[in-house]
Parts: C-alpha cells; sequence; structure tokens
C-alpha cells in the first residue's frame, strides 16, 4: 500500500507541475465569471427570452434569477465542454512517458506494472474530481453568493420544473456526483488510449475526436442514430440534469450510472490489460 | 302590410333589447352592491398548478385585496398566477357601471345552479378588456362563471366556488383556466443536447393551464396599508 502512496503521490505532482493541468482551471474560471457578469449585467433580458412566452399568459411570481438557477446554466454549458479539458490533461498520461522513454525508468521500480496503471488512474481521478470541485466553488457558491438563493427553475428543451429552494442542495449534491461519473468515464478512456498509443498527441485528440463524434451522433435528429444513441456513453453523460426532474426518474438515473460506472471499469481493465503486455524495449 | 309587420318586429326587438339590459343591469346591481362591503381584506391562500410544461407543486401563501383593484399574493418562492387579477379585476371592471353596456344573453346551468349569462361589452375600444361574459347566479348575486377577452391577455376562464363569505360576494376557492402556448428554452440555456424534436414534439402548441386557488380564513375590513402592495418579496 505505501508503495502505491508513494507511486500515486509521483504521479499526482507530475500532474500538479504540467502547466497544462491549469488550462482547465483557468477555462472554468474565465467561462463562470464571464457568465456570471453577463447574468449580472443582461440577466433578467436573457431570461425574458425562456419565459416570454409563459410571460404572456402569466405573471412569474419570486425571485427567479438566483444563484441556483444561473448555477444550472453554467453546468449545462461547461459539463459539455469539461470532457475535452479533461483529456487534454489524462490523455497523455501514460503515453507522454513511453513517448520521452522515461517509461522505462518508471517501471525499473519494483511496482507492478498493474499498480502503475492504477496509480496513473487514480491521479488522474484526482485530477478530474479537483477540476469539478473547482467548477462547483465557482458554479453553485460564487452565483449564490452574487445572485442569492431561492426557489430553482430548472430548464429543459420545453419545460421549466421549479424546484423549492430547501430541495436544491441534495440534487446539486447528486448531480455533482453523477457529473464526476461521466469525467471520470472520460478520464478513463483517456487513459486507456494513453495505455495502447505510443504517441504524447494522438490520445489526446483520439480521445476528444470520440466525445465530439459521439456527441454530435447523440444531439443529430436523424432517425438512423435514434436506435444508437442510447448506448453512446455520452448520452448518459448528461444524466446529472435529471436530478432537476420532478418527480425524480430514479430507474433512469440508476441506469446511467451504472452505465458510466461500468464503462469506466472496462477502460481501466482493457489499460492494464494492454499495458501488462506492452513491450517497452522498441 | 308588410311595411307595419316589420316595424312591429323591429319594436319587439327594441323593447327585448332594452329588457336585457335592464335585467343584466338589476344583476350586476346585484353583485356590485354585495362587493361594495369589502373595503379590504387579508386572506390565507393555497395555490396548486397545472399548467402544460411547468412542473411546479402546490404551495401556501396570503392573498391581499384593497379597493378598488389593489390585490396582491405573497408566498414564499417562485410561483404562477394569471396576467388578470382574476375576481379582483372582474369586482373592479363590473362595478365602473359607465364604462360599458350589460346584455342578458340567455341563462345557463353551472352546476347545478340556473344562471343569468350577461355580457359586457366596453364602450370604449381603446381599453384592455374586448368583452366579457359573466354566469351569474340571480337569486344570491354571485359570479360562478366569467369568460374574460383581453387585448394582451386572451381569453381567460375563472370558476368561483363560495363558502361562509357568500354574502360578501368572496369566493372559497377560484379556479382560472387559459390558454398557454407551446414554449421552447434555446438550447444553449436548457443545455439538454441529447433532447431530440422526437421527444418534444408530443406536446400540442396550446393546452390549457389551471390554476386553482383556495382562500381561507378570510380577514375583512381591516384598514389594510398600501405598503403590502409595493413590498419586494422577501
Amino acid at each position: 500500500m505505501a508503495e502505491f502512496i508513494a507511486l500515486l503521490k509521483n504521479e499526482t505532482v507530475k500532474i500538479l507541475r504540467r502547466p497544462r493541468s491549469y488550462i482547465g482551471f483557468s477555462v472554468i474560471t474565465f467561462i463562470c465569471l464571464l457568465l456570471q457578469f453577463a447574468f449580472y449585467q443582461d440577466g433578467k433580458e436573457i431570461l425574458s427570452f425562456v419565459t416570454q412566452p409563459l410571460e404572456n399568459t402569466f405573471a412569474i411570481q419570486g425571485k427567479v434569477l438566483n444563484g441556483n438557477l444561473i448555477c444550472f446554466i453554467l453546468l449545462g454549458t461547461l459539463i459539455v465542454q469539461m470532457p475535452l479539458l479533461v483529456a487534454l490533461v489524462t490523455g497523455d498520461i501514460m503515453s507522454g512517458e513511453t513517448a520521452s522513454g522515461t517509461i522505462r525508468f518508471l517501471l525499473t521500480r519494483p511496482a507492478s506494472r498493474t499498480k502503475i496503471v492504477l496509480a496513473k488512474w487514480v491521479a488522474s481521478v484526482l485530477y478530474t474530481l479537483a477540476l469539478l470541485a473547482w467548477l462547483g466553488i465557482f458554479a453553485l457558491f460564487g452565483s449564490r453568493m452574487i445572485f442569492g438563493v431561492g426557489d430553482m427553475i430548472a430548464l429543459s428543451s420545453d419545460t421549466v420544473t421549479v424546484i423549492a429552494g430547501d430541495d436544491v442542495n441534495w440534487r446539486y449534491g447528486y448531480a455533482f456526483l453523477i457529473a464526476s461519473l461521466s469525467l471520470i468515464l472520460i478520464a478513463s478512456l483517456s487513459n486507456m488510449l494513453s495505455c495502447i498509443m505510443d504517441n504524447s498527441i494522438t490520445p489526446i485528440v483520439t480521445a476528444m475526436a470520440v466525445i465530439i463524434v459521439f456527441t454530435i451522433i447523440g444531439t443529430f435528429e436523424a432517425p438512423i442514430f435514434d436506435s444508437v444513441r442510447p448506448y453512446l456513453f455520452t448520452t448518459h453523460m448528461a444524466s446529472w440534469r435529471s436530478m432537476f426532474d420532478d418527480p425524480l426518474p430514479k430507474a433512469d438515473i440508476l441506469k446511467s450510472c451504472t452505465i458510466l460506472g461500468l464503462h469506466s471499469v472496462v477502460f481501466l481493465l482493457i489499460s492494464i490489460i494492454y499495458f501488462k503486455r506492452k513491450d517497452i524495449t522498441t | 302590410m308588410k311595411r307595419i309587420l316589420t316595424i312591429l318586429l323591429c319594436l319587439v326587438c327594441c323593447c327585448s333589447i332594452a329588457f336585457a339590459q335592464d335585467d343584466a343591469k338589476v344583476i350586476i346591481n346585484g353583485v356590485n352592491k354585495k362587493f361594495a362591503q369589502v373595503n379590504d381584506y387579508t386572506a390565507d391562500v393555497f395555490m396548486a398548478f397545472n399548467i402544460p410544461g411547468v412542473k411546479i407543486k402546490s404551495l401556501s401563501g396570503k392573498a391581499f385585496y384593497k379597493k378598488p383593484d389593489k390585490f396582491r399574493i405573497k408566498a414564499k418562492g417562485i410561483f404562477f398566477l394569471p396576467k388578470q387579477n382574476m375576481g379582483q379585476d372582474m369586482n373592479a371592471m363590473l362595478a365602473d357601471t359607465k364604462s360599458y353596456t350589460a346584455v342578458l344573453s340567455g341563462r345557463e346551468k353551472v352546476g347545478s345552479t340556473d344562471c343569468a349569462v350577461v355580457n359586457i361589452i366596453p364602450l370604449s375600444n381603446s381599453g384592455e378588456l374586448v368583452i366579457g361574459k359573466f354566469w351569474i347566479d340571480p337569486l344570491n348575486s354571485l359570479i360562478l362563471k366569467s369568460q374574460i377577452t383581453t387585448r394582451n391577455n386572451g381569453t381567460i376562464e375563472t370558476y368561483n366556488s363560495f363558502g361562509a363569505n357568500a354574502a360578501l360576494g368572496l369566493p372559497s376557492r377560484i379556479e382560472v383556466r387559459v390558454e398557454v402556448g407551446k414554449f421552447k428554452v434555446p438550447k444553449m440555456l436548457a443545455g439538454d443536447i441529447n433532447k431530440n424534436s422526437k421527444q418534444q414534439g408530443n406536446t400540442p402548441a396550446s393546452k390549457t393551464g389551471v390554476i386553482k386557488i383556495d382562500f381561507s380564513n378570510y380577514k375583512i375590513n381591516t384598514k389594510l396599508k398600501d405598503v403590502v402592495f409595493t413590498e419586494k418579496d422577501e
């Protein structure tokens, strides 16, 4: 165990020392502040795009523009981009070492190859969770500080769900948990590609390409993709939103979480199996 | 002979319209007389919503009214109310008898009560009201149903139930029905990129939204202060 912790510490330090690891944090900070500023300046006008058809008939009472709603919009906007930020760092965690040759030094240590892959995977997961926690701090707590709290309006394409203010916190807790499962899947995919490929950049680009292609297939409204859509992990990555449905679609959420978790496990297993057989002498 | 018959027919028509107007005026006066006793009130309210495309739980609050048309519901959180002030707007409108012509157009049953149907036609073309139709219980001078068409807010149907405060024309329940158009949230704001139009296409272009408001614990003529209507939400 001490050996594994030492490996993990080593991998975490490596991630922390790379300047690109901070790109994700900077992008999240910038986008959060930018959108919060936009909502602070023109929030009512932006919201009126959404509420206009309802406001023709109803007078919406209460504080609609609050931190809970802003956080929901920020999450919806950023969680689509976050896989790319995760892949940027976790995509070359192994291939970077293969390309530079440091993998040989790493494997001279007594630790098994499985432990090395696991240590890199856990370090990637920790990075991913840190990124998500950063998003949580800026999107949820930052927005609440600026806009205050209150009942939350959860938006979807054709429905508005009003959630009571004291019913919001646990939903956000689970939403972040589901989002973390989604991003851990991306980290696992990038790690797997990084174990398979030797070039530093190729796994990052491949992981990003997979995410983009799957997202396009999931979004593109062609009947030919209807049968494929449920099997794409990107479809289940958006299930954090279901935490704001009423009634809560528990079965769907559980199914999505299982699919996301299974994907991560399979990707991790492939990484271990492939890396154990990998020839690093050539 | 034909000329005489035509003149007679015209006379009969004019007389029946005049009588219909007189009847309508009498019925409306009865309603106005009842509500004139109320200068202001506060009441506990319980609101239940069934609005297409909007998921919102029922909630409690407090209603405030002051003559002639000040009305507000205060509740903790976000809720939806019709743009027109429901019964309170109706009463204020009916009280201004010089601004409209009332015509009795027949009799219909609302539930088990036989009602007089009174049409209200505004005298001015520039106002918000296009036409109002009221189903009034002539025996108790209570508006049981109304259908108000306005220029900006379309048609709103209101059903009133009365309880302990029927003597003052104050309802125990108001049920408002209103046409709600289909709405679509931009994906940039909604963020549900996986939802396709096939999933969304099941909702029709417009549906009826229903808001039920139960009134209880009325406190009448307590000299309510105006500040209640201008205070900011919590």
